[in-house]
């Protein structure tokens, strides 16, 4: 009885839909509360900046376009609270979320009641390892960025590495892939362990790395920590260099650390729009400049402005707004699109396609430079 | 005028249950999913009363009986593949278990410090949880993959059919407890809340009751770990940390210490309301602070509180002398 | 040993600050065996408060660094000792008289309450304190490289937690202030007016909490709204290890906590420090609940 409800619902809801001169709504599931709202708050603001972009030039297939925000708390149960509104709220696709777990929390949801989602800030590879036809993912996978840490530090010429995380399924995921792959070369980790986050002193874990003896640390934790790291590890007058992985990207790594403690810190990232040549980069960080006054803070929450752009480009070449529709077509026919942190294509998974990851270091005035 | 007083309310009860049994059929998923959530926690409120409610003793670290029990049933069925629902009296065990050896030493604490204690707990099983002590619980991203519970060849999938198993669980706990109260083990439960010194000298083993006040509580608790963590398919420590003992502990508190049914309010309240006004996220917690403080000022003993004790004092037997 | 000389260092330094936190504990405590869960938040609140005074009004152009530290030290105490007072007029007062229980929800409620407050007032990005304003010298002492900071925050706890104990033992509301932490009613009957006592109580215990954030914010650098939270735990478990309603026992316990930690985090493992301290805790509760510098109170029945 209550299949055949749904049923009728959704029929309801695709005829509804189909009419004209409704919006199309998209939905956008956040951490606009918890401990990752800052993060959610960016990801709104881009992607009601893209939407409104958008609906000046016309909206998608003559419609307006409505973005329906849900807060995920960042947290695996308001998370799936969440998915559940959203997919009674009549929305054509999903953009989100922030957080491996809690994205997880949400995809069965999503996925049986047949809704693309597209998700930003979730990197641990077993999410896109389940068959699920309708999800897809602006942002690498961990392996990736596994892959590519390892080739930096060895490139670098470092024998003796040590790896610090700080337990959560994003960072830990990422240090455990970078440990699997240098096991297999001729180096020595000397160090592996977690710090906790949201702690302020890490003297007594500097101290600890600093008598294994490392020529270098990877830090895969996010930018907060890695501030402090670095600004500590120079009070300890430590020479030793640091790379961090991407979710040390951002603005305030500087403010934190201060010019001299971040001077010649690595780290790698997606490109962030200001550094990209691209007319869509440019365009977007002129428009954001203009309504926020500032750049935007995360890569993640770029990434779902990008989310926003693929299901822009599926829903407008396939002409529909039929979840099948636009999953096919960012299956298969959507290659190269010119996002706001490059090219951007799926493979059969729904993982984005291409090397995205890159280096950067910190200048001596607290610029980030892109490496080649 | 209290027999009056007692129909009425269960008047009240009876109509209450009616338009809730009936709601799944009017509500969209969202709704159903919330009600879902609120049984889960208006069940492990009532867990916690035993202890917090009845028993009098002030314990915060509910969650961590809540994650053995829900942890449990994970690994058991990812590494067994045993069905969900024989999972769920295992869990209670467990968690019970769990309850048997921490409550122990610590059941004699004064008040504060015992919450204190509870506290330090719960936390401690989080850190344990993350680091994936003895390397099967998965660290930071939790287990996931649970396996849906079956009935008799059904799968539970949709809000609606958790509706039913949910609150079913809810009316089989509401009668368990309500057995419980008003049995001997209850009164002598109230006994020592109301004064502690006393009802040992009137011969109640308090340490004993104490204890196992905590471990019928743990072991319910546990229950519903499995129900959440076969309704979520994924769990995660996240999921079990201090907050959520303090919203457990919250909704005993406002909806009335020792009362079944304000227990229950409680529930809706505490998990309703916040839903309801989504749009307002970001004040949402703030309204929540003020709320437990103002709630406390002005009316301490929660919206329902517990009914006194009442016995019908009827025709007095014939002792075959005039009275 | 120059690994251990050096860890223990770190954990005396970071004991120092949840020493001062845990003076701002134990006196609440002591007067109205209340545990304030919201005192990691008056921390928190003194903190954004140092912020906001230092930016807005631009002390660093007309004083040098150690004018511009007390002077904000001095108005981010009186600052968070008010709102002390109003916590617990608003909060606290009302509920004298109820079920203890009642006053931990409310603080409870106290809590979550503040620490939203700062989240909407401030935003829910972390926040970074100007560089430059304290000194960056380090100091060798024993061969050890200990930057000049560390040094001074453990001395600026020490000096605080010695005045603060000789008000407590030598004037007379100290006194008063004993008197009231060990009987009310007595207290009453003696002509105390215990309910100036506890304001004044609510006045000092803040106000410690508030400075110990602000000093925090200059050195680490960086605040968020939820940094109350752990700090104001560990605190509460420093004030109980050296015995809760002791003032030397908050300091003793403070610097104790921040050393186990310490030692635990570089020989046993990083990732279980926090375990370690709450086990700790639950330790010392079985144990010997008074704490270590605590006094055997029987409990009159």
């Amino acid at each position: 009885m209550n299949k055949t409800l749904t049923v009728v619902l959704l029929l309801c809801f695709a005829a509804g839909s189909a009419m004209a001169a409704e919006t199309i709504k998209i939905g956008l599931m956040a951490p606009l509360t918890g401990s990752w709202a800052s993060e959610g708050k960016d990801m709104e603001q881009i992607v009601t900046l893209l939407a409104e972009e958008t609906n000046k030039a016309g909206g998608l297939l003559g419609r307006q376009v409505e973005i329906i925000s849900a807060d995920d708390g960042g947290d695996p149960k308001t998370a799936a609270l969440a998915a559940q509104r959203l997919s009674t709220q009549g929305v054509v696709a999903v953009i989100g979320t922030y957080g491996s777990s809690i994205t997880e929390a949400s995809q069965n949801i999503f996925d049986e009641s047949e809704i693309v989602q597209v998700a930003n800030g979730s990197t641990a590879i077993r999410l896109s390892e389940k068959g699920l036809k309708y999800f897809f993912r602006t942002s690498p996978r961990d392996d990736e960025q596994g892959k590519v840490a390892v080739k930096t530090i060895l490139g670098m010429g470092f024998k003796k590495i040590a790896i610090l995380h700080d337990n959560t399924t994003y960072s830990k995921g990422l240090a455990d892939e970078a440990k699997t792959l240098l096991e297999k070369e001729k180096v020595k980790l000397v160090f592996f362990d977690a710090l906790t986050p949201g702690e302020r002193d890490y003297n007594t874990i500097l101290t600890k790395i600093k008598a294994d003896g490392p020529d270098v640390v990877f830090f895969t934790g996010y930018y907060p920590e890695a501030g402090l790291l670095l600004r500590q590890k120079m009070e300890m007058g430590w020479n030793v260099p640091f790379i961090g992985g991407d979710a040390t990207n951002n603005p305030d790594l500087v403010k934190i650390a201060g010019k001299d403690a971040a001077k010649g810190f690595y780290f790698l990232s997606p490109p962030v729009p200001q550094d990209l040549p691209s007319r869509e980069a440019k365009s977007f960080m002129a428009a954001y400049k203009k309504k926020y006054n500032g750049a935007p803070g995360s890569v993640w929450a770029v990434l779902s402005g990008d989310g926003f752009n693929v299901l822009a480009a599926a829903i407008k070449a396939a002409k529909a707004t039929d979840s099948k529709a636009i999953a096919d077509y960012l299956h298969k026919d959507l290659k190269d699109l010119p996002g706001l942190t490059g090219k951007i294509s799926f493979d059969a998974k729904g993982d984005r396609v291409g090397d995205l990851y890159r280096v950067y270091v910190v200048d001596g005035d607290g610029n980030f430079l892109l490496q080649p | 005028m209290i027999r009056m007083w007692k129909t009425k309310r269960h008047f009240l009860y009876a109509l209450w249950a009616v338009l809730l049994l009936a709601s799944p059929a009017v509500l969209n998923p969202y709704w159903v999913d919330v009600l879902n959530l609120v049984g889960l926690y208006a069940i492990l409120a009532l867990s916690l009363n035993i202890i917090l409610g009845h028993a009098g003793l002030f314990h915060m670290g509910h969650a961590a009986f809540y994650a053995v029990g829900a942890y449990t049933t994970a690994i058991l069925n990812k590494q067994f593949g045993i069905p969900v629902l024989w999972l769920m009296p295992l869990s209670g065990l467990t968690a019970g278990l769990t309850a048997l050896v921490v409550a122990r030493p610590i059941i004699h604490l004064r008040g504060d410090y015992l919450l204190i204690v509870t506290i330090g707990f719960v936390e401690i099983i989080r850190i344990a949880l993350i680091n994936n002590v003895f390397g099967i619980t998965g660290g930071a991203n939790g287990i996931f993959g649970i396996d849906r519970p079956m009935i008799f060849g059904y799968k539970i999938r949709k809000p609606q059919e958790f509706f039913y198993l949910i609150w079913a669980f809810a009316a089989l706990t509401v009668f368990f407890f309500h057995r419980l109260e008003q049995s001997r083990f209850g009164r002598a439960l109230n006994f020592l809340r109301e004064d502690d010194v006393a009802a040992e000298g009137s011969g109640i083993h308090t340490a004993h009751y104490k204890l196992i006040a905590f471990v019928i509580g743990a072991f319910w608790a546990g229950m519903v770990g499995t129900v959440y963590a076969a309704k979520m398919t994924i769990i995660a420590p996240e999921s079990f940390n201090f907050w959520e003992s303090v919203i457990m502990f919250m909704i005993v508190l406002l909806g009335g210490r020792g009362s079944i049914p304000g227990t229950i309010l409680g529930a809706f309240l505490v998990i309703g309301l916040p839903e309801i006004f989504r749009e307002f996220a970001s004040a949402r917690m703030l309204v929540f602070g003020a709320v437990m403080v103002i709630m406390m000022i002005f009316r301490t003993e929660g919206i329902l509180p517990a009914l006194p004790r009442s016995y019908p004092i009827g025709r007095l037997p014939d002792t075959g002398s005039d009275r | 040993m120059d690994f251990f000389l050096q860890q223990l260092t770190n954990g005396l330094a970071v004991g120092g600050i949840y020493a001062l936190i845990a003076l701002g504990y134990t006196m609440v405590y002591g007067v109205l065996k209340l545990i304030n869960f919201a005192h990691g938040d008056l921390f928190t609140i003194g903190a954004f408060l140092g912020l906001s005074l230092l930016t807005s009004l631009g002390l660093t152009h007309h004083m040098g660094s150690f004018g511009v530290v007390v002077s904000l030290i001095v108005m981010v105490m009186c600052l968070v000792a008010l709102v002390g007072v109003i916590l617990d007029r608003l909060a606290y007062k009302p509920l004298r008289t109820s079920h203890r229980l009642s006053a931990v929800v409310s603080a409870l409620g106290a809590s979550i309450f503040f620490q939203n407050g700062i989240m909407l007032v401030y935003g829910a990005k972390l926040l970074v304190y100007p560089h430059d304003i304290l000194p960056k010298m380090n100091v060798n002492i024993l061969g050890l490289h200990i930057p000049l900071i560390r040094i001074l925050i453990l001395l600026a706890s020490l000096l605080m937690m010695i005045c603060l104990y000789v008000y407590i033992n030598k004037t007379r509301i100290g006194t008063a202030i004993r008197a009231a932490a060990i009987d009310q009613g007595a207290a009453r009957l003696m002509g105390i007016n215990v309910d100036r006592v506890i304001m004044i109580v609510f006045m000092i215990g803040p106000a410690l909490g508030g400075a110990a954030g602000l000093m925090v914010g200059l050195y680490y650098g960086q605040i968020n709204f939820t940094m109350g939270w752990i700090y104001g735990l560990k605190a509460f478990t420093a004030a109980i290890l050296g015995g809760i309603g002791n003032i030397p026992g908050a300091m003793v316990g403070g610097l104790l906590l921040g050393v186990i930690e310490a030692l635990g985090a570089a020989y046993l493992s990083i990732a279980w420090k926090d375990a370690i301290a709450f086990c700790v805790l639950i330790v010392i509760l079985i144990v010997r609940p008074t704490g270590i510098l605590g006094e055997r109170v029987a409990e009159k029945i």
